[in-house]
């Protein structure tokens, strides 16, 4: 049944009508004719010309994407100026910084054990450059943290303090050294 | 009155000298072969001579004010000066003679140190700011000061010289050879040798030697320093050289660098590759020479 049973009489006329529409099939294409007559009867479309539509058909997107770029590193710049970040990172201290330190640390207590005494003229130099050169190897380790050469020679110069110290405090004791 | 003047002024510059050469001395001690003289004194000057004979001797002049102490046995020999403790106008001018083969002890501060003509069994100095110069022949050598300089040339086969801030300088060790600085430069030429060794901080080191025995080893090694090793091509050793930042150059071997990161090596095979040789440097240049000194 079609849309049409409730909406017609019941008639034998109006049943032979329902007979030849059910008869014929379900789509109909129209005849070329027919769109030839609609189309002469259809207001003209105004069509630009195709060499200056095929550039904005092609170009336009392509313009957007350096503003696109530049608008989002400007955000994320923004961001970045704005939101605190964590700080980097620092490595851990290696093994032989660790000792640099714990040798430093050592230097320093026995330094501090010995009796405070004005040492001589003559050892003073040597007792700073000693100091300067200890500064130095230790910068050297922040350098190239995995040296253990440098280690040695910051064992070796903390060692010569520690000992030119001693004699300078016994010859100013008047002690033999 | 400019006569006056002038013999015032005279007098005045002539009493320093005066009250400075107040005591002669003059003192001998036997000592034999296999003994030990030991000689201390704080400012002034030492000098040490060898001699043909069995004693040792001591003379020159003391400053007014300080005194002789002597303590002797059978083997050794001490004589020391004593200073005032309230200070004093200067210090001793000294020689010391001494026989073949025995051993010398000098310890100063201020007062230099030469020896030379000697040939003894070991000779041992301690100067603080005093140079240190020595020649002649020793059976073992120890030269150490802290801000003074070191210049051995003493026929030895084993050489220790030390120094801080003072510079080392030496010809004529081999067998073992050591020399440490910490700002001073080394500058060491030495014969044969089976171990050697130069360390400095910030200073040069310039090292040649004319041999290395088999198996020896030689290991040098500064902070900022520059190092230089110099030796013949004859010799045997496997080589290896290590820097942070400094330059490598070498008569053998190529430089490498890692790709990523900092430091230089070069590790070589000389001849036979029966010793070792190790140097390292932190920032300072390195340079290896074979061939001709």
């Amino acid at each position: 049944m079609n849309d049409y049973d409730d909406t017609t009489p019941h008639d034998p006329e109006h049943a032979a009508l329902q007979a030849r529409l059910r008869a014929l099939p379900a789509e109909r294409v129209p005849p070329a004719r027919v769109w030839q007559a609609i189309a002469t009867q259809l207001p003209p479309m105004p069509r630009p010309s195709a060499d200056v539509q095929r550039p904005r058909a092609t170009r336009a997107p392509r313009r957007r994407w350096p503003l696109r770029v530049g608008l989002g590193l400007a955000a994320a710049l923004g961001v970045l100026m704005v939101v605190p970040m964590p700080a980097p990172r620092t490595p851990p201290p290696t093994l032989v910084q660790r000792q640099a330190e714990a040798m430093a640390a050592e230097y320093q207590q026995a330094m501090a054990a010995l009796p405070p005494t004005q040492v001589g003229g003559d050892w003073q130099p040597a007792l700073h450059e000693l100091d300067s050169s200890a500064d130095h190897i230790r910068a050297a380790i922040a350098e190239n943290p995995r040296s253990r050469v440098l280690l040695s020679q910051l064992q070796r110069t903390y060692a010569l303090r520690l000992e030119l110290t001693q004699q300078a405090v016994m010859a100013a004791a008047g002690l033999p050294s | 009155m400019h006569t006056s003047l002038r013999l015032i002024a005279a007098l005045g510059l002539l009493l320093p000298l005066a009250a400075q050469a107040a005591t002669r001395v003059d003192e001998r001690a036997p000592l034999g072969a296999g003994g030990r003289v030991e000689l201390s004194n704080i400012a002034g000057k030492v000098s040490v001579r060898g001699w043909d004979r069995n004693e040792v001797a001591l003379s020159g002049s003391m400053a007014d004010g300080l005194t002789l102490k002597q303590d002797r046995s059978t083997n050794r020999v001490r004589w020391e000066v004593v200073y005032p403790r309230n200070g004093n106008n200067g210090g001793a001018t000294l020689e010391l003679r001494v026989p073949r083969a025995v051993e010398v002890q000098l310890g100063t501060v201020s007062a230099d140190i030469d020896v030379a003509e000697v040939n003894v069994r070991r000779l041992q100095a301690n100067a603080v700011s005093g140079d240190i110069a020595a020649t002649g022949r020793s059976g073992e050598t120890a030269l150490t000061t802290v801000s003074g300089s070191i210049r051995s040339q003493v026929q030895t086969p084993r050489l220790d010289l030390r120094a801080v801030s003072g510079s080392v300088q030496a010809t004529g060790g081999s067998g073992e050879v050591a020399a440490e600085t910490v700002s001073g430069s080394i500058k060491l030429d030495a014969g044969r040798v089976q171990r050697l060794g130069a360390e400095a901080v910030s200073g040069s080191l310039n090292v040649a030697a004319a041999g290395l025995a088999p198996g020896g080893k030689v290991t040098l090694q500064t902070v900022s320093g520059s190092i230089g090793l110099q030796l013949p091509r004859s010799v045997s050793a496997q080589l290896s050289v290590k820097t942070f930042s400094g330059d490598i150059q070498s008569d053998a071997g190529t430089v490498e660098r890692p790709r990523y990161g900092p430091g230089r090596s070069l590790e070589a095979k000389l001849g036979g590759g029966d010793g070792d040789i190790t140097i390292n440097a932190h920032s300072g240049n390195v340079r290896v020479g074979l061939g001709a000194r």
